[in-house]
């Protein structure tokens, strides 16, 4: 039996949609076999950030409507193998799917595959309540901001009510320079507030545009520090105990002082 | 508060002498009397201003009044002031919409009611309430979730969402929190904003009611 893992944020934008691609393309490089759920009905994009758009000929609707078996409606990934995309319907709304629909179709995947990971829409609402009802685990994204964080903290609370356990964060779009000049929260304020373990923090990287716009997700590329991030948060999904490497925090101006200072 | 009907205070430019409503002059008279009393050294000679925190008094009752001030206690009153009472004071403490009924016994309201133990961080949308009397917490108290209780808040972790302490009009009630950097605080019917992204203190601190009406916050040391 596989892990059911829902990825949500409360707020959109923050990355949930990358970070599930990068996330199930990164346990399949691992050699897990894994499949990557869109669950935002009627706003889908899980596909486009996979590259896989233009393969979709059944999506879950179809298979809750028993127009089509599960397995017909998984597409899959050619490039790497284990890595299958379940789609959200695109004509249809989020009213449409039952969260007991979505929570059997999740736990059938679960049978195949090591991980069957839910990319949550934005919003409390149904969407979410669809997303995270088959789940076993949470992963909660979110990125420096108060805004963001503020939502976070209201989705924790629901995967909590709904007895979600553990609920991991990724933290996302953090840039040490902006921590070391003091005008974005560093990882320890983030953690104080939300009070729940750090699976993982993603650099602000230039290169998850240019993924997103071609359709292949950035682990693809190790050299990218975003990518490297994903692979360690994919390797500690997996159970294994990688630390949070220490991201360089000073901006250019302590860095003179400090050049100063250490010559003194 | 020693005294409700007056207040000595010491300001920048001098003693003040603040009227709250009041029933009858000779209730001003003797909490004159009482708030004198409490003064240790005697005020001789020293000179006055009466701020009317109060529906005007009678031109006979004014001249009473400072006749009295000078004969017994040797203050000459410089001038006098009129608030309204309906406008806020600049510093803060709007009144809010919801009727509040002020109880008379203010001092010791604490002693007979009970507390109720939330042994959780509040989240963001969740909310928390004990109107019977005073809420304890575990916890932090998250931006976007809000407590209320009747009696006082205590806050065993950081406060930065809401919090309305003595609901149902017990003035005295205190809000308390490790790290106290709230959105919003009311005590009563009485409201007071900090600004927002406060950092913390890095001690304990207590808000309460101060005279004026106003919200203070200051170091918690003890009860």
């Amino acid at each position: 039996m596989g892990k059911i893992i829902v990825v949500t944020s409360g707020k959109g934008g923050v990355g949930k949609t990358t970070s599930t691609a990068n996330l199930g393309t990164a346990l399949a490089l691992l050699g897990k076999t894994v499949v990557v759920v869109d669950a935002d009905v009627g706003l889908r994009n899980l596909d486009i950030v996979m590259g896989l758009e233009s393969r979709i000929v059944y999506t879950s609707m179809d298979v809750i409507e028993k127009q089509c078996e599960l397995s017909k409606a998984l597409v899959k990934d050619r490039r790497v193998d284990g890595l299958t995309l379940l789609a959200a319907s695109q004509k249809n709304n989020k009213d449409d799917m039952q969260p007991e629909e979505m929570k059997a179709i999740c736990e059938k995947l679960g049978e195949t595959h090591d991980y069957v990971l839910v990319d949550s829409p934005a919003g409390i609402e149904r969407g979410f309540s669809n997303a995270s009802a088959g789940a076993d685990e949470a992963i909660v994204v979110t990125t420096p901001d108060v805004s963001a964080i503020r939502d976070a903290d209201r989705i924790i609370g629901l995967l909590q009510h709904a007895g979600i356990e553990p609920i991991n964060l990724i933290l996302n779009r953090f840039s040490p320079q902006l921590v070391g000049s003091g005008s974005m929260m560093d990882q320890d304020d983030v953690l104080d507030i939300l009070n729940i373990d750090l699976l993982g923090i993603v650099p602000e990287d230039p290169g998850v545009i240019t993924s997103t716009n071609r359709g292949i997700p950035l682990v693809y590329e190790d050299a990218s520090p975003g990518s490297q991030a994903y692979m360690r948060i994919a390797r500690r999904v997996t159970g294994q105990r990688i630390p949070i490497p220490e991201l360089e925090q000073r901006g250019f101006l302590s860095n003179i002082v400090n050049w100063f200072t250490r010559n003194r | 508060m020693a005294n409700s009907i007056v207040a000595l205070r010491a300001y920048r430019d001098g003693l003040h002498l603040i009227i709250r409503p009041h029933l009858s002059i000779a209730e001003v008279e003797e909490a004159i009397q009482q708030e004198m009393s409490r003064m240790n050294q005697t005020l001789v000679g020293a000179s006055v201003q009466i701020d009317l925190k109060c529906p005007l008094l009678e031109e006979e009752e004014m001249t009473y009044l400072k006749s009295k001030l000078q004969e017994t206690y040797n203050l000459t009153v410089r001038s006098i002031e009129t608030f309204d009472e309906q406008a806020p004071s600049p510093i803060a403490a709007a009144p809010t919409t919801h009727e509040i009924a002020q109880t008379a016994n203010t001092q010791n309201g604490r002693d007979s009611e009970p507390s109720r133990i939330i042994p959780y961080t509040i989240r963001s949308g969740q909310a928390e309430g004990f109107p019977q009397g005073s809420l304890i917490i575990y916890g932090d108290v998250n931006s976007g979730a809000e407590v209320r209780a009747g009696g006082d808040i205590v806050v065993l972790g950081a406060l930065r969402g809401n919090a309305h302490a003595g609901l149902n009009g017990r003035l005295s009630a205190v809000i308390i929190a490790m790290d106290l950097v709230p959105v919003q605080l009311q005590i009563g019917n009485f409201i007071n904003r900090r600004a927002i992204n406060q950092k913390p203190r890095g001690y304990p601190e207590i808000a309460r009611l101060g005279v004026e009406d106003v919200i203070i916050v200051e170091k918690f040391v003890k009860f």
